[in-house]
């Protein structure tokens, strides 16, 4: 049986949707999922080499007062960082990570190198949407 | 089965995932499992209370049988066999 696919659109460069994020990855990996992530706007800023895992160059979403109570607590738990996360999914299951030309252009990004090692290619609009279009799941975070 | 058939099991692989948050249990089963033989019994130590939601509906996803699951003190010990 064909493995499911799901497709991910990863608009936020938020530290605390990030971390779910890797979180609901980590079950699509644990289930042999395939993925697509298409990295939107704000999401591209977090992938750049020179943000990525660096939480003093992440907010939270929502509560940002509580920050330093989320970071307190990952780090109580054991709990990965986001970049930890996905590269653990890629280790274990088919996981793609494609850059939006646009949004990487918006945050000084033109080439993949630019963007951490996670990052496999950048891609147009249409490219996310064909894999919407062929998912099981869809998500947008 | 019953909590004593389950303590009879000859277990194959034992993984310890204690201390580790969701889905790290899980993730470490996953892993695991690739590490043994169709018919092995691999047990997961996990004080994650998810685990003994999460991993009787992984193993039915992919096809393993789950056995049951042992609460001790400060954790769980939960069975499967792998298909």
């Amino acid at each position: 049986m064909a493995n499911k696919k799901m497709c991910l659109g990863l608009f936020t460069g938020s530290v605390d949707k990030l971390t779910a994020a890797g979180v609901i990855l980590g079950g699509a990996a644990a289930m042999d999922m395939q993925v697509d992530i298409y990295v939107l706007l704000q999401g591209a800023r977090a992938f750049r080499k020179d943000i990525g895992d660096d939480p003093a160059k992440l907010q939270m979403a929502e509560n940002p007062e509580l920050k330093a109570e989320f970071l307190e607590s990952l780090k109580n738990l054991k709990v990965k960082t986001w970049v930890e996360f996905f590269r653990e999914a890629k280790e274990i299951t088919d996981v793609k990570i494609h850059i939006c030309g646009l949004a990487g252009k918006i945050w000084g990004g033109e080439k993949i190198e630019d963007f951490i090692g996670l990052a496999d290619d950048i891609v147009g609009i249409g490219a996310y949407i064909t894999a919407a279009q062929e998912a099981d799941v869809n998500l947008f975070i | 089965m019953t909590s004593e058939e389950l303590l009879t099991l000859q277990v194959t692989k034992t993984v310890d995932a204690r201390g580790t948050a969701c889905p790290g249990p899980l993730l470490e089963a996953k892993k695991a499992i690739g590490t043994i033989r169709p018919g092995d019994i691999m047990e997961v130590l996990s004080s994650d209370e998810g685990t003994i939601v999460d991993l009787p509906k992984w193993c039915a996803k992919q096809g393993h049988d789950y056995l049951g699951t042992l609460e001790v003190s400060g954790y769980f010990r939960i069975f499967m066999k792998k298909q």
